[in-house]
């Protein structure tokens, strides 16, 4: 049973570029098959940060107007020869592509892949909804400030009114020294806001910038961000994964202090 | 008058704006000239139509409604007096059946208005779910929710001031009730989530009371005075 997936937030800049790199390498981590395709057309980034602009010949597009068939367009992962990138094209817009071509586009991958992640542009206009067509679930990603929320509500209702019952949050980029302090949101307040089901907390961690410029995504590594988005994936997948405690210090007098608890 | 004949259209349909002195025959040509003229806009349209600047008998009120019916395709349903007084009267009473209608009639809307979403009701309205920030419900009658109000409420939206907004947990941006606005106090989202947390919330009913919003909790009495 594959399952078409759309990672989605309304604002631009809160991180569903970075969460669908990370996701979908952790998913093929799994043993998962998985396709990534980058929706934003015009404004193309999904494969700057998967590491994979090198190798762009065709892009969603072509297939879409049938320059190339579906095969020739999909550039396959440097590390994980079961996760598959479908880059977006650079030179054109939005309106180059319909909802129903993109609708046709995820059930034909639906044969090959176990999950179909479609990276969302920002904004609700046509982008979006090519981006939705052929969703049958939806993660969205918000970060905890008030215009992040505001537009993730937005959207979550732009979803239930399309008919997308599954939708669960990502709550990305938390600080946990701003939230002791309460000066930045808790993830309780923003899920008594949003009212939808978490499925992630990933904490705000440098090595997240670190890894987007390399081109390889963090996941599977051990950096808190690396371990928050491998709880991620095996949620999607249906495993039930505890939260992280991100109150937890991982610097070296922290782990000497764990040592005389 | 520059012309002999203007066609206006209102709320109802058109009225007719006629010469007061020009001979009732040539009138009628004049009439005939400027529909025919505009047929194409008019094409199959159903109108009322009234008639100024001119008293006109029965018979000839007769001839202008038959050259129209007969030489074009616009469908005459009635004739309207102008008469404002009337207009006036007729308004008061719809508006008046309205609101008293619509406090006595409700329906229920279940599930969470999100930002962006405009509910708009004839009657009453009651919300099982939450109103969330940046989500509108706008009622003829009153808005009961059965949730959180944190966006915007507008109550009695025909002008009834006698409308009541009530919500369990009252933290709205904005609530009308009739003409009568109040807003939030200015203060940051951590600041209200510190003091939601704080205070427990308790059902509460906006009102107006001396040309102002009035926000109380609910009481026994707090009914007796609707």
């Amino acid at each position: 049973m594959s399952e078409v997936i759309v990672i989605t937030s309304g604002k631009g800049g809160v991180g569903k570029t970075t969460t669908t790199a990370n996701v979908g390498t952790g998913l093929a981590q799994l043993n998962k098959k998985v396709v990534l395709i980058d929706t934003d057309i015009g404004l193309r980034n999904l494969d700057v940060v998967m590491g994979l602009e090198n190798r762009i010949v065709y892009n969603l597009v072509d297939v879409i107007e049938g320059n190339c068939r579906i095969k020739q367009a999909l550039i396959k992962d440097k590390k994980y020869p079961n996760l598959a990138l479908l880059p977006s094209a650079q030179t054109r817009d939005k309106s180059a592509v319909s909802p129903e071509q993109m609708k046709k586009l995820t059930d034909e991958l639906r044969e090959e892949f176990d999950y179909i992640l479609l990276d969302c542009p920002a904004g609700i206009e046509q982008g979006f909804q090519n981006a939705i067509a052929g969703a049958d679930r939806a993660v969205v990603v918000t970060t905890p400030e008030v215009s992040a929320i505001r537009d993730a509500d937005r959207i979550i209702g732009l979803l239930e009114a399309n008919e997308i019952k599954k939708i669960q949050l990502i709550v990305n980029r938390l600080r946990m020294d701003m939230v002791k302090r309460g000066d930045m949101m808790t993830v309780e307040d923003v899920c008594e806001i949003l009212s939808i089901n978490l499925i992630g907390v990933v904490p705000d961690d440098e090595q997240i910038v670190i890894s987007t410029n390399q081109g390889e995504p963090l996941v599977g590594s051990d950096a808190m961000a690396g371990r928050a988005f491998s709880n991620i994936c095996k949620r999607i997948a249906g495993e039930d994964v505890p939260f992280l405690d991100l109150q937890k210090k991982s610097g070296v007098f922290a782990r000497l202090a764990g040592l005389f608890k | 008058m520059s012309q002999p004949v203007i066609i206006k259209s209102n709320k109802y349909g058109i009225n007719l704006i006629l010469d007061p002195v020009l001979p009732f025959e040539e009138l009628l040509g004049c009439i005939l000239d400027k529909f025919l003229g505009s047929e194409k806009f008019f094409q199959n349209a159903h109108v009322a139509i009234s008639f100024a600047g001119r008293e006109l008998s029965d018979e000839e009120e007769y001839r202008i409604i038959d050259t129209i019916s007969q030489n074009t395709s616009i469908h005459i349903i009635c004739v309207i007096d102008n008469d404002e007084i009337r207009e006036q009267y007729t308004k008061q009473k719809v508006e008046q059946y309205l609101a008293a209608e619509s406090e006595n009639t409700g329906k229920f809307y279940k599930g969470t208005l999100r930002s962006g979403q405009v509910l708009e009701c004839e009657t009453s309205i009651i919300i099982i779910g939450d109103v969330n920030p940046g989500a509108k419900i706008i009622s003829i009658g009153n808005i009961v929710i059965l949730g959180a109000l944190k966006g915007i409420a507008y109550a009695g939206a025909s002008g009834n001031e006698g409308c009541f907004v009530v919500a369990l947990d009252m933290n709205p941006v904005q609530i009308k009730i009739g003409s009568i606005i109040g807003r939030s106090e200015d203060k940051g989202i951590l600041a209200s989530i510190r003091e939601r947390k704080r205070v427990a919330a308790e059902p509460q009913i906006a009102t107006v009371s001396d040309g102002h919003i009035l926000i109380e909790p609910i009481t026994k009495n707090t009914f007796n005075n609707i």
